[in-house]
């Protein structure tokens, strides 16, 4: 993987760039010196809240005005002092895409938001409808000129915003996590069209992202970030990630596959699941809006089993995964749990034995304090304080949260407010978990954590489901995985059986994880 | 077509005659201008008869709720004429009754006017004529046109936001204290994650050069053309034809003066 290192001139050079939200606060970023050549592709990496997104902001002069901010250090674009140039004028020199496809727009369909860029920039109207035209030929997107954004997938959304930036004309590109939200296909998809793009026009790229293995034949720098917001290092790829493994480690960060050691097998064993039935689904179908969405899933649970459903966004995954809850009822057919219907269950009985944890942890928290919202459950339950004290305790002690027992729930970082929600799941043994995407948006520390937690709980005897788009963690954690395709189940098996199915791979939009992907090369064209 | 004609120039031209029948206290001036609307919302506009009388019909029942209170408890100025009959302590007087049915009959005239240009513009487009005709800062209709769009995301996020607290074991709220407390454990994530939204959303705007400044070209320039004006005078004129003719017959009753 030998590439070119072009050394143009500088684009952009930052001096001494620290930037605080409080005056007496630790900085977030802390006295950043580094440049961005003319056509250079440079990757920003740094662990959770190490202030990777506040950079992009700052460097297209977004902070500190729109929050309130302290900024110090020079940013010289092309030269000139980013402060000399007119309002608006550097946002249109720097565009970015931003993380979360559903808060990019402000318009209804899709040739409007091209459009909002374009009048944005004053170009006369008709030369509108060729730039929007030839924009969206460039993005493969031509046949969604008049639906409207909502309609469109994550991928698809992703694609629009990248379309509307480039009609910036903009000489340097921002990527901040864009791929996060997307299925491996959408995100590899992606890849490949900035990749494409960059070989017919001159574009500079400063990517944000934690998991990097597609992107790796493309930068050319890697800037280093720390907790405390300072750049430790910048090298080529090769240095950063072989020399200084070490260090990447240290801060929590994924290393791309190619560095890593070939992987070890399960790091615990999983016991011999018992054939008793936990969760049963016979003949279930559902309707949303006279719309049928499932019909007739047919589906065992046994006890112990560590589960992983997976398909591309909108399969209906999280829909499976409410009717397994009992949160959606059936339109046909029975959900049975314990050999008892869910219908027969009394609510509060079945809340004790059934978990669930939202894509979300907002969404769950009810009290005011870490200490009250994991108790919740046990006063709930009329538990005696002596055992709820200690209950609660050893809870917090074991998630990591007893130093923050009377902060606000809302006030945790990603990862602690992560542990927090399964925390409060916890007060009893439950039979069953469920999980909404575990690990989404969280760096390699977080996530390995979180699926250390998963499967000691398991090892309880929990039974565990989880949603992902994380094909190494299928691979890594499941012996069993169950895609989703077109609302029916299309496999039901071993993930080694999956890897086999290029076929069903493809539909499902899915993608074989690293270690087999090395060697096969599987989808080449875009 | 109404659908094509200018937002902005279709709204002054529902509001006009809209403000001039509230002083129209007869029955005939509102009757025969409610037959005059309904009738050209189905010969000039493409809304379904089905759609606008599913929307329309509630607004009857409303309408003679109105019309029955003002029956009741007309001043006493209006409710001149004999007594035609009495309930309980309510003596219902010729008066009275013509006020209450034109009471009723103005209200359906706004139902239909508002249908005609709601069912008829689209907002992106009221947004856009806005700020083109009336000259209204970018800054507040691309605001209101971003937030338009998070209307479904927050139905959606509430619905999550239940089926979580279940899990949790939160069942229904109970009695008014329950409800307070329930809706301050909902409104605190609703917020949080809307505010984070709406900067999310800002930034990126911003971040495509936007800057709120009035002058930027247009995608979709929305002019007045001669068959807005046409409408215009076509709806306000049939309105002061309407007046003239009751007036001719001896009906008009402006503000409870009698012509």
């Amino acid at each position: 993987m030998q590439h070119k290192v072009k050394t143009g001139s500088p684009l952009l050079e930052v001096k001494g760039l620290s930037f605080s939200y409080e005056k007496k606060e630790a900085p977030v970023l802390n006295q950043l010196n580094f440049q961005i050549n003319q056509d250079e592709f440079v990757l920003l990496m740094g662990a959770s809240g190490s202030g990777k997104s506040t950079v992009s902001l700052c460097l297209n002069g977004l902070y500190p005005e729109a929050v309130e901010g302290f900024q110090s250090g020079d940013i010289y674009f092309e030269g000139k002092h980013i402060e000399s140039l007119p309002k608006g004028e550097i946002n249109k020199q720097i565009g970015i895409v931003f993380q979360d496809p559903e808060s990019q727009f402000c318009m209804i369909k899709v040739e409007d938001e091209l459009a909002f860029t374009l009048e944005n920039r004053n170009v006369p109207t008709e030369e509108m409808a060729e730039k929007i035209d030839h924009v969206l030929n460039l993005v493969n997107m031509k046949a969604y000129k008049h639906v409207a954004i909502h309609e469109l997938s994550g991928g698809q959304k992703q694609k629009i915003a990248l379309a509307s930036v480039l009609l910036l004309e903009p000489t340097l590109l921002i990527l901040d996590e864009p791929t996060a939200n997307l299925d491996p296909v959408s995100s590899l998809e992606f890849v490949k069209l900035i990749r494409n793009i960059r070989e017919e026009h001159q574009l500079s790229v400063l990517l944000i992202e934690h998991q990097v293995d597609d992107w790796l034949e493309d930068i050319s720098r890697v800037l280093l970030l720390d907790q405390r917001g300072s750049i430790i290092l910048a090298d080529t790829p090769n240095s950063v990630f072989q020399s200084n493994k070490s260090l990447i480690e240290e801060l929590g960060l994924f290393i791309p596959r190619v560095y890593q050691k070939k992987k070890e097998s399960l790091p615990i064993a999983v016991a011999q699941t018992s054939k008793e039935n936990c969760l049963r689904l016979n003949q279930v179908a559902f309707k949303r809006w006279k719309k049928e969405i499932f019909k007739e899933v047919n589906l065992t649970l046994q006890k112990d089993e560590f589960v992983a459903i997976v398909g591309e966004n909108g399969a209906g995954k999280s829909t499976l995964l409410q009717l397994m809850a009992g949160l959606l009822k059936p339109a046909a057919g029975e959900v049975s749990f314990l050999n008892t219907p869910l219908s027969k269950w009394k609510e509060q009985q079945l809340r004790k034995h059934l978990g669930f944890v939202f894509q979300n942890p907002e969404h769950q928290f009810i009290t005011d304090t870490v200490y009250d919202e994991i108790s919740f459950g046990m006063t709930l339950n009329e538990i005696d304080p002596q055992t709820m004290k200690k209950r609660t305790e050893d809870l917090m002690e074991h998630f990591h949260l007893t130093a923050h027992k009377w902060k606000n729930p809302f006030s945790l970082s990603g990862g602690q407010k992560r542990r927090l929600s399964v925390a409060t799941m916890l007060d009893e043994t439950p039979d069953l978990l469920l999980f909404d995407e575990p690990t989404f948006g969280q760096d390699a520390k977080t996530s390995e954590e979180l699926m250390r937690i998963i499967q000691q709980i398991q090892a309880n005897g929990t039974t565990i489901v989880f949603v992902t788009h994380d094909m190494e963690l299928v691979d890594q954690y499941c012996k069993r995985v169950i895609v989703l395709n077109d609302f029916s189940i299309a496999l039901d098996g071993r993930p080694e059986e999956l890897w086999e199915q290029t076929e069903l791979l493809k539909q499902a939009r899915l993608r074989p994880p690293a270690r087999l992907e090395a060697t096969e090369k599987v989808g080449a064209t875009p | 077509m109404i659908e094509q004609l200018n937002p902005t120039l279709k709204a002054f031209t529902i509001l006009v005659p809209g403000v001039l029948l509230g002083l129209m206290f007869d029955i005939f001036t509102p009757l025969f201008y409610l037959v005059f609307v309904i009738l050209v919302t189905f010969l000039f506009s493409n809304i379904s008869m089905k759609k606008w009388l599913l929307i329309f019909t509630p607004f009857v029942l409303l309408a003679i709720g109105f019309a029955w209170m003002r029956m009741l408890y007309t001043r006493e100025s209006f409710a001149g004429g004999e007594v035609l009959f009495s309930i309980w302590q309510f003596d219902v007087t010729t008066g009275s009754v013509m006020i209450a049915i034109s009471l009723g009959l103005r209200s359906l005239c706004f139902v239909a006017l508002s249908l005609l240009f709601i069912l008829t513009t689209d907002s992106t487009k009221f947004m856009l004529s806005l700020m083109q005709q009336l000259k209204i800062s970018p800054k507040i209709t691309y605001g209101v046109l971003a937030g338009y769009r998070f209307l479904p995301t927050f139905r959606h996020e509430l619905q999550v936001l239940r089926q979580a607290h279940r899990i949790r074991g939160v069942g229904r709220a109970r009695g008014i204290k329950g409800r307070i407390i329930q809706f301050k454990r909902y409104s605190i994530p609703l917020l949080a994650n809307a505010i984070r939204k709406a900067e999310r959303v800002a930034i990126a705007m911003e971040s495509k050069g936007f800057t709120g400044e009035k002058e930027r070209t247009y995608y979709h320039p929305m002019k007045v053309g001669k068959r807005d004006w046409v409408f215009f005078s076509t709806m306000v004129g049939m309105f002061f034809f309407i007046v003239i003719l009751s007036y001719s017959f001896g009906y008009l009753n402006v503000f409870g003066n009698q012509f």
